[in-house]
């Protein structure tokens, strides 16, 4: 079904990682004068990713491509940078649905069935306008769907029968993105036991690389003291509802406490904060505040809850532009804060 | 606990004791955590597992508990404390509630009074108090013939859209009354189990018809030959595209005259079969209905034909739900299994009564309501003697006290 040439366009394949465990390559044969290229291309394809977003569909050199990318991936788990590996993920997956969706229909459901372990069926089904070739099982579907926001991708939009849900090519391919992106973010991630010696200086030219193109890392400390302009609306109405003695149902208060805590508030001004309520027993909030904060119970400290949770328990609060670019109350504030106080660097290039 | 509570708990006490059946015990009882709302001060214990029905029946018997509940998800560790457990997997679950039923015989059953100023209502509780804002509310509910239908009708409604839409299997299904407002849908599939809170969230979604968008199912208006025609989805497509088309027939029938529709007009509609009325391209059918008025319709039609269920339910991946063949501390009815092929027969009133004998109660005040096939009531401060599962539902809706 495949040709080097597929591996080649596809080394996320099973096959491809097939292929390189075939050649039995240590780390170290990666110096011999014939691999360079592989390295060069390795080091290309990162570089590609970090200055471009794009990494670029060369594949003329079969074999240099298949090992480039598991090489790649060595080295980005290496570097350790998580900016880095998410853009080269993103990159790496944005290259292999421009080429997924030119293929023909055989080699998507061979592709998605066996390296994806997708339940696909084959269709020859006109709906309107509209031709699909594909029924997706729906947790394979709703698993990479969920990633994306174009309200095409909800559910209710979407045809389901019986437990399939109709996608037409295109949409094969861009489900496929994402499960590349993952695949790649996973591989990435793993940390390897140390260091191979030949890698040392790629290594630390890659470090370099994002630095050149992603900045320093600097790590934007969230200011010391607590910035109310920066906080989201809807902890600001929480704010607002207890001070004029209102009541606030629990995920409202639990997400008041979380948050605070979180940005670095001290407990006993996060337990103030409540008094105002007519149910108000220092008590209690106390115990609880500090159950939020890791101190108490299970000793986990509790982070923000997402969005998509505050809106369905109607915690959601007149959401502005801000809140359209964040998935977390706590990454509003600190997108806000960082431009109130001009600090730390500017937005990652796209 | 006051004496119209130990009154119940002793009642439970016997029911317990006396059970002699097995419970009915979901797929892999020893992965599910359990727990259990005790009469004392309301207290919730939890974390606890069972390998063996009857050493639960023996902690039951033991607790006495006013709610009896079990995890949806299976755990590696169901005892452990939350962030410890080993999450598995968890059933698809689903509740429909009278809750969350908009019925018109609301005002005539269910009550409301705010804790913040005293005022009180008809109805479900409003999100706010009119009067001084507060949204702390106190309700007394009942539970109706008609809310109960109704349920039992977006119950039915949800498991046509299970089997048709999501594929479920009939045998991977199973239906209960929750022995008071409503009823419960638990779908045990080990391809649907893993799923996280976001791909559940997206199935409630799809349920309820939330953010459809007609457009994205291809209605239309489209240019044929110069003519400007609308398109759109036929009846018997598969998913919400059919079942919109199915619905907009039921919403011209009943409501074209507050579309605009002529008494005419909707006559020729409603004379119609429905099969017939679709066979033609209707979509442009009707004069003087644009691609908006469609839209509308079709956007009715889906709300119609949705199963207005409980999102937070199906969302939660950690749910504690009720454990069926359990009683219900704010009914004395039991939790009960309702075989799916008989889900139109079952009768709430009737076929979840756990309660013999007589007892004799103090009623403060009820309305008339049926048990069994007989009427009860209304009663207003007076002493009755009454069939125990009427006493007992009258017991636990605090609208009656112990006597002596």
């Amino acid at each position: 079904m495949l040709t080097r040439a597929d591996l080649a366009k596809y080394p996320f394949l099973s096959e491809a990682a097939e292929y390189v465990r075939e050649l039995g390559l240590s780390i170290d044969e990666l110096s011999a004068p014939e691999f360079g290229l592989v390295l060069d291309r390795a080091e290309r394809r990162l570089e590609e990713a970090l200055s471009k977003g794009r990494v670029s569909g060369d594949v003329s050199n079969e074999s240099a491509e298949i090992l480039s990318f598991p090489v790649s991936n060595l080295i980005l788990s290496l570097v350790g940078e998580e900016r880095a590996r998410r853009r080269f993920a993103l990159a790496e997956s944005k290259r292999a649905y421009g080429l997924l969706r030119q293929e023909d229909p055989e080699k998507l459901e061979y592709i998605a069935s066996t390296t994806f372990a997708w339940k696909v069926k084959r269709l020859d089904v006109k709906l309107g306008r509209r031709f699909y070739d594909f029924a997706l099982s729906l947790p394979d579907f709703l698993r990479n769907s969920v990633h994306l926001r174009e309200p095409r991708w909800n559910l209710p939009n979407r045809v389901l029968d019986h437990g399939f849900v109709y996608v037409t090519r295109d949409e094969a391919a861009r489900l496929m993105e994402e499960e590349v992106r993952t695949k790649i973010l996973e591989r990435s991630g793993r940390s390897p036991d140390e260091v191979p010696k030949l890698l040392g200086s790629v290594v630390e030219r890659a470090k370099g690389l994002v630095i050149k193109w992603l900045g320093v890392p600097t790590k934007y400390e969230l200011p010391k003291v607590p910035l109310p302009e920066a906080m989201p609306p809807c902890v600001r109405h929480i704010i607002d509802s207890l001070d004029e003695g209102k009541n606030v149902q629990h995920m409202g208060r639990f997400t008041l406490a979380s948050f605070l805590l979180n940005i670095g508030t001290g407990e006993e001004d996060v337990v103030k904060l409540f008094k105002p309520a007519t149910d108000f027993s220092e008590r209690m909030t106390r115990y609880q505040v500090e159950h939020i904060g890791g101190k108490r119970g299970g000793r986990t400290k509790y982070t923000c809850p997402m969005c998509t949770t505050l809106k369905t328990h109607g915690v959601c609060f007149k959401p502005d532009e801000i809140c359209e670019t964040i998935r977390n109350p706590l990454s509003y504030y600190k997108a806000k804060s960082r431009t109130l106080t001009n600090e730390g660097p500017k937005r990652e290039p796209n | 606990m006051n004496p119209t509570e130990q009154l119940i708990r002793r009642k439970f006490q016997e029911y317990y004791l006396t059970f002699r059946k097995e419970f009915y015990l979901p797929p892999h009882p020893e992965e599910r955590e359990y727990g259990f709302l005790l009469f004392k001060e309301k207290f919730m214990v939890r974390h606890r597992a069972f390998r063996d029905p009857s050493v639960l029946l023996g902690a039951i018997r033991d607790l006495v508990p006013a709610h009896i509940y079990f995890s949806t998800a299976y755990y590696q560790e169901p005892t452990a404390a939350m962030e410890e457990k080993g999450w598995k997997g968890a059933d698809l679950v689903f509740d429909i509630d009278a809750d969350h039923l908009d019925t018109p015989c609301k005002p005539s059953h269910d009550r409301w009074k705010c804790k913040g100023c005293g005022t009180v209502g008809n109805g479900g509780a409003p999100k706010i108090c009119p009067k001084c804002k507060n949204d702390r509310m106190e309700e007394q509910t009942w539970l109706c013939e008609q809310c109960l239908r109704q349920a039992k009708e977006e119950t039915t409604k949800l498991l046509e859209i299970l089997y048709s839409d999501l594929g479920v299997e009939p045998s991977d299904l199973r239906v209960f009354f929750s022995g008071h407002r409503g009823y419960h849908v638990h779908v045990y599939s080990t391809q649907l189990q893993v799923m996280g809170e976001e791909e559940r969230r997206e199935i409630a979604s799809y349920v309820l018809g939330q953010a459809l968008d007609p457009q994205l199912h291809e209605l239309d208006e489209v240019n044929v030959g110069g003519v400007r025609v609308i398109e759109g989805p036929q009846l018997g497509q598969p998913g919400w595209r059919g079942r919109m088309v199915a619905g907009i027939y039921d919403v011209l029938g009943e409501e074209g005259d507050r579309l605009g529709l002529s008494p005419a007009q909707v006559r020729t509609i409603t004379t119609q079969d429905r099969d017939e009325f679709f066979k033609r391209p209707f979509w442009s059918s009707v004069k003087g209905f644009g691609l908006s008025t469609w839209k509308t319709l079709s956007v009715k039609a889906v709300d119609r034909r949705s199963a207005k269920i409980d999102t937070v339910v199906t969302t939660d991946v950690h749910r504690l739900i009720r454990l069926p063949g359990t009683l219900n501390g704010h009914t004395g009815l039991l939790t009960t299994r309702v075989p799916r092929e008989r889900l139109d027969e079952f009768d709430p009133f009737r076929d979840s009564l756990a309660f013999h004998g007589e007892m004799r109660v103090r009623v403060k005040d009820s309305p008339r309501f049926q048990l069994a096939e007989r009427e009860f009531g209304p009663y207003l401060n007076e002493e009755v003697e009454l069939p125990s599962y009427a006493a007992m539902l009258l017991l636990c809706k605090r609208r009656a006290e112990p006597v002596g």
